[in-house]
């Protein structure tokens, strides 16, 4: 019963329920110090993580690398900003983010889901750029300003309700949210669909032969990391007020490429530590020189040449288990 | 009548014109980008900082006095020595390991692409710089007024594409090149360096778009992100042609950067690229290769 996928599943969860508690730790501290800043700067971070995670699962499970999974994310910014200014409620803003997602998710899996390789990782980066573009150019859309005057709304949670403006109680939210995406990514990948896409990922002729319906396991693991990724950006313009075309540029999608690869694509956890820890390397470096992306993009190679598993890789015992 | 003559004479071959111009240049980086795939299976995202790199080093060795004619060569050489250095001390590691190895090379050359791309700006600064037109003046044909710079630009362009042409088809180089990229092993069993090939054609790829960046600085401006846009259209015509296809990248170089212009006098020019974008999508969901076949495999 304990396979390697099942070793790794588990040493994920660990490693996520140790990033939970180190999350709550740092939400007491905050909370105590009286700070607002950093708290914004940690739900934001937490948001992006979902962005990586988004690409943690393409790229984990099915060996495609997304270019451009930052036009999911975008996306679901967007629906989520427009539906707040139409309606404030924050329960239909997701459920609007949540059905048309499915749409886009299944419409671009058209396109790229026939390609494979760099070919997959191409068509991404331009379906991302041919919608920001025209995001950028569509008046009614805010053209390059983007979305301002986003309400604030209260999240209705049945026993208590949520303000979007409270920076503790929002960053508690949004972690949960997180969390619940990860399990929800980890339920589903856990099912014998991940093992069956994880065989694809080995030999993709070998499981057309066996008869597994391989474009409709590919298409589910797309449009569940699409629909991970709208989901996060759904909460970003209630932690921000405004949505920009900026959500869904190149620089955004690579960040979320750097987060998986930092944290290791092996293990579902790792996309999650590597945008947390990309966000606090960027600061701290953004506090040093003016020149980060030079710093950044050196980690980076550091990370592609000499850990090819992460820093998730370096922390997992060799008997901890992880997905090759 | 002379209405539908005028439309001609001066509007649709002036776009027509512009449109060649983007397109010697937009054909020089795509010839990189596609011969480096073909070859070393590379998705070279660092390409477009390549491109950045070329004009501002033309334009520091302007600055240091060199003249016009002097300084294209030089440029080529220079980027000839970075591209070759690059390749051999980084990207050849990466190389061996199997099947990721596409993935992990684009990348390496996506963080290479941030790091030179800051290096740029924390050497020239931020600054939009333009470099003085080496060939002022201009000249009449056919009743329109054409600068002399842009007419200088499109004939170099268009010899160094035939010469890159000869060079991968008509030479001992370019055969040993198209073996390697058919079947590296055969070929380096038969003799052929495939290593040293490897990094010159590498080589070869950035010093294209490096004098791309050189050619195009002067009717263009150089800032430290110019390399973006330049990336994706070059990108965009090397996967409509065919990845790895020298043919297709100088076929869809040309037909693509027209297209551009054209649309630009029926909708507004912002709308440009994501038409472009929209007709590599449609040609890859007809034909998922490109319009043409790999290098060394036709």
């Amino acid at each position: 019963m304990s396979d390697p996928i099942t070793l790794s599943m588990r040493s994920s969860h660990l490693f996520v329920a140790s990033a939970l508690f180190a999350a709550l730790l740092f939400a007491l501290v905050a909370w105590t110090l009286g700070d607002r800043f950093y708290l914004r700067l940690a739900t934001e971070a937490l948001l992006f993580s979902g962005l990586s995670l988004s690409v943690g699962i393409l790229f984990g499970y099915t060996g495609l690398l997304p270019l451009g999974q930052a036009l999911f994310f975008g996306f679901g910014a967007y629906a989520s900003a427009l539906a707040l200014r139409h309606n404030p409620s924050f329960w239909a803003a997701i459920f609007v983010v949540f059905i048309a997602t499915l749409a886009l998710g299944i419409a671009c899996w058209l396109i790229a889901g026939r390609m494979r390789g760099v070919y997959f990782a191409l068509v991404s980066f331009g379906l991302a750029e041919i919608v920001s573009k025209a995001v950028y150019n569509i008046r009614w859309l805010g053209a390059s300003d983007g979305l301002r005057g986003i309400p604030i709304v209260d999240i209705p949670l049945g026993f208590l309700s949520i303000s979007t403006d409270a920076p503790l109680a929002f960053f508690l939210f949004a972690l949960v949210f997180v969390g619940f995406l990860y399990s929800v990514s980890a339920y589903v990948l856990d099912t014998p669909l991940g093992r069956g896409l994880m065989a694809m990922k080995s030999n993709e002729r070998r499981m057309r032969f066996l008869g597994y319906p391989v474009f409709a396991a590919r298409l589910v693991a797309y449009v569940l990391a699409a629909e991970i990724a709208a989901l996060a950006g759904a909460l970003y313009p209630m932690l921000r007020g405004f949505v920009s075309p900026d959500l869904m540029y190149f620089s955004v999608s690579t960040e979320a490429i750097i987060g998986v690869v930092l944290g290791g694509a092996t293990m579902l956890a790792g996309p999650l530590y590597g945008a947390v820890i990309l966000t606090v390397l960027r600061s701290i470096i953004a506090s040093l020189t003016q020149y980060h992306l030079l710093v950044t993009g050196l980690i980076f190679m550091i990370a592609v040449i000499f850990l090819p598993r992460g820093i998730i890789g370096i922390a997992q015992r060799s008997g901890g288990g992880g997905l090759d | 009548m002379q209405e539908t003559s005028d439309y001609l004479q001066f509007v649709l071959a002036p776009q027509m014109f512009t449109g060649l111009t983007m397109g010697v240049a937009v054909v020089l980086a795509a010839l990189g980008l596609t011969i480096i795939f073909g070859l070393l299976d590379v998705i070279n995202m660092a390409h477009g900082a390549f491109y950045a790199v070329g004009a501002y080093l033309a334009l520091a060795l302007e600055r240091v006095g060199f003249g016009y004619i002097v300084l294209l060569p030089l440029v080529v050489l220079v980027m000839a020595a970075f591209g070759y250095l690059l390749q051999y001390g980084l990207i050849q590691h990466v190389l061996t390991r199997g099947r990721d190895r596409h993935v992990t090379t684009l990348m390496l050359t996506l963080g290479l692409a941030m790091v030179i791309e800051d290096a740029n700006r924390a050497i020239f600064g931020v600054e939009t710089l333009r470099p003085a037109n080496p060939i002022p003046g201009s000249a009449a044909i056919f009743g329109m007024v054409l600068p002399n710079y842009r007419l200088f630009l499109i004939s170099a362009g268009i010899l160094i594409v035939a010469a890159v042409m000869v060079v991968i088809y008509r030479t001992r180089f370019g055969a040993m090149v198209r073996a390697a990229a058919f079947d590296r092993q055969m070929a380096a069993s038969l003799g052929v360096p495939v290593k040293r090939i490897y990094g010159l054609t590498f080589a070869l790829g950035v010093a294209l778009t490096g004098l791309a960046g050189a050619l195009l600085a002067p009717v263009y401006s150089i800032f430290p992100t110019m390399g973006h846009d330049f990336l994706v259209m070059a990108f965009i015509v090397v996967i409509v042609g065919g990845l790895g296809s020298v043919t297709g990248a100088v076929a869809a170089g040309f037909l693509l950067t027209q297209v551009q212009a054209l649309a630009s006098l029926v909708v507004s020019p912002v709308w440009g690229s994501p038409i472009i974008l929209a007709v590599m999508v449609f040609v890859l969901i007809m034909r998922p290769g490109g319009l043409f076949g790999r290098l060394g495999h036709v």
